[in-house]
């Protein structure tokens, strides 16, 4: 807990413009489009893209995860520390977890593993109409199934008209569409709702 | 057509976990979460029905089939993906005039739908879940 | 008002029924891919299946309902309500995402609502069968159907946006489930939307390898950490923004080695470009 805490002072010591900034050699010695145009070898249009992977997880081996891909494929995914996990929120490594779906981006390495840098577990993007709403939870139709949204205090999140992002759900409304990202709950028709996107 | 500015969003197919478990692979039959793919609003007369891009006051949105290719530019990041067409969306008519900025660039309407192998390409985070994009024939 | 005169009654509300499912299957004939039509007769025969179905009952119901009362009218309802249950129990047990396709447009796969439906509308026409008059003689026991049609109403799906959505709808408005939910504190999708608009991230952008890694807050800002390379290296990026002042160019970052402390970047000018 301690280094979390150091950590985040540094960072936001370093953000603020409170700690000196390293030689300026460094600076512009390499531009972000320089940057980014080494890291994006994509896969073919139509194709499997070999530094993403998607699935249920099936394993788990300390931080290495075994992957079934609905397409029949399968991954060895890496989490590092220097993974980024989401899981309703931002989170850590280890609540990945056997059972699990996910979506990964990260760099394949020679020897067939997936080197995480980006993680979403669970993550839905449901186009819905809203069928009831009740303090429960907030049912959607989504293509005809059923899927009920959980609202999680502190974290769910409104987008009402494309205006900022409020925690007050008040304007939601029975028979509106919306978007809705959430995180799955392994094994249900039940997601917790992270952003609902809708109109009031 | 010169590229045509408008926000992107992502979806699932190919019968994978979850609520995606009954998505099938997609109006094309090709369609895998895990593909460098996406959906376009009206890929024959039916689909169209559906997505009603003119409902939005989109009139010139072309006829493309499957596997047609189109190259996207994100607006926020820069970065460039070649897609194919595996499916029929987004349901454009459905949040018509919706608005979406990152940076100093801004997209109306939704017309074009990511498999999240290529959303997260464009360098785009899954949880943002809406981007402003520049789409091309590739 | 007895039973005979109740039987009596059931053929108007049967061919109502079967008029009002037999027009909306010749309105939207597309409807018949939706069902498990096509795993039944082939794609090819599903949309003439459905047409010929609906041409059946439209055929029944202009029998019930037109003089003179034959009970082989009410047979034939019967044994069409056996084929629409049976139908619907195949597509719920075989192609479950399949829909009724019973009557109006919906999506909505076969529930046990549409088979209980079904067996209601079998239940009343075999009491069809055993009438001796028809329906325009029933009298008073025509009052039954209106609480019979509630029922078959109150069993429609297709039927709920008229009724059961309003009174959601006004329930909620009595008091909504999630009043109070308003609070002072920004959600985490309202600052990172307020980082994607900043001139900071477009100065950074092209760095960031990984999707928000950390978040926290102290008194005046929030923090939102990202990692990064940094000419060859690793990095982290974090973000500073703060709680009071939303404008993009409020927004602060700077791109910071863990390990030795050092900061190794930092956008001075942060003017909007493009």
């Amino acid at each position: 807990m301690t280094t979390t805490m150091d950590r985040r002072s540094l960072l936001s010591r370093a953000a603020l413009g409170a700690t000196g900034l390293v030689a300026a050699t460094a600076l512009g010695s390499l531009a972000p489009e320089t940057a980014f145009a080494a890291g994006s070898q994509f896969a073919d249009a139509g194709q499997p893209d070999p530094n993403f992977a998607e699935g249920l997880i099936t394993g788990r081996n300390q931080d290495l995860l075994q992957v079934q891909g609905s397409d029949g494929r399968m991954h060895r995914i890496q989490l590092t520390g220097v993974t980024s996990v989401w899981k309703l929120r931002p989170t850590t490594i280890d609540q990945a977890k056997i059972g699990d779906g996910l979506y990964a981006r990260g760099v394949l390495l020679p020897d067939g593993v997936l080197a995480a840098e980006a993680v979403w577990v669970n993550i839905v993007n449901l186009t819905v109409a809203i069928t009831s709403i009740a303090r429960s939870g907030v049912q959607f139709d989504h293509h005809g199934q059923k899927v009920v949204g959980h609202v999680q205090s502190g974290t769910t999140a409104a987008v009402y008209n494309g205006t900022p992002a409020v925690s007050d759900l008040s304007m939601l409304k029975v028979g509106r569409h919306a978007q809705v990202i959430g995180a799955w709950r392994p094994g249900t028709n039940e997601i917790d709702i992270a952003t609902i996107y809708t109109s009031n | 057509m010169a590229g045509i500015t408008a926000e992107a969003s992502w979806f699932c197919c190919g019968n994978a976990w979850g609520p995606c478990g009954s998505a099938g692979h997609g109006a094309c039959g090709t369609c895998n979460s895990g593909n460098m793919q996406h959906a376009w609003p009206n890929t024959s007369d039916s689909c169209y029905a559906i997505t009603h891009p003119d409902t939005c006051g989109i009139s010139a949105m072309s006829r493309r089939t499957c596997g047609f290719r189109h190259a996207t530019t994100s607006l926020c990041t820069g970065k460039r993906v070649v897609t194919s067409i595996a499916d029929c969306g987004p349901q454009t008519d459905l949040f018509c005039g919706e608005r979406t900025c990152c940076g100093g660039n801004c997209a109306s309407n939704r017309v074009i739908d990511f498999t999240p192998a290529a959303f997260s390409a464009l360098g785009l985070s899954l949880n943002s879940g809406l981007s402003p994009v520049s789409i091309d024939v590739a | 008002m007895g039973s005979e005169h109740v039987a009596a009654a059931q053929p108007l509300l049967i061919g109502l029924l079967l008029l009002w499912s037999s027009y909306s299957k010749f309105r939207d004939p597309e409807q018949a891919d939706r069902t498990a039509l096509p795993r039944l007769v082939g794609e090819s025969r599903a949309k003439p299946a459905y047409q010929t179905l609906a041409a059946i009952e439209a055929l029944i119901a202009l029998a019930l309902l037109a003089p003179p009362s034959w009970a082989i009218e009410a047979v034939a309802a019967a044994a069409l309500a056996v084929g629409f249950t049976g139908f619907l129990v195949y597509s719920k047990v075989v192609v479950p995402e399949a829909s009724c396709g019973c009557a109006g447009k919906s999506a909505k796969p076969v529930g046990y609502r549409a088979i209980a439906r079904a067996l209601l509308l079998l239940a009343t026409a075999a009491v069809a069968t055993t009438a001796t008059a028809g329906w325009w003689s029933a009298g008073p026991a025509l009052g039954v159907l209106v609480v019979e049609a509630a029922v078959f109403v109150m069993l429609s799906a297709e039927l709920d946006r008229y009724w059961l959505l309003p009174i959601r709808r006004f329930r909620i408005r009595l008091s909504h489930p999630y009043a109070g939910t308003a609070s002072s504190t920004a959600p985490l999708a309202a600052t990172q939307r307020r980082v994607l608009l900043s001139p900071a991230y477009r100065a950074v952008d092209g760095m960031l390898r990984s999707d928000i890694h950390d978040y926290w807050d102290d008194e005046d800002w929030r923090y939102l950490s990202y990692f990064a390379r940094y000419d060859g290296r690793r990095a982290t990026a974090v973000f500073a923004v703060p709680h009071g002042d939303t404008t993009p160019e409020s927004v602060r970052v700077a791109v910071v080695d863990e390990t030795s402390g050092l900061t190794l970047y930092r956008p001075t000018v942060l003017a909007t470009t493009g």
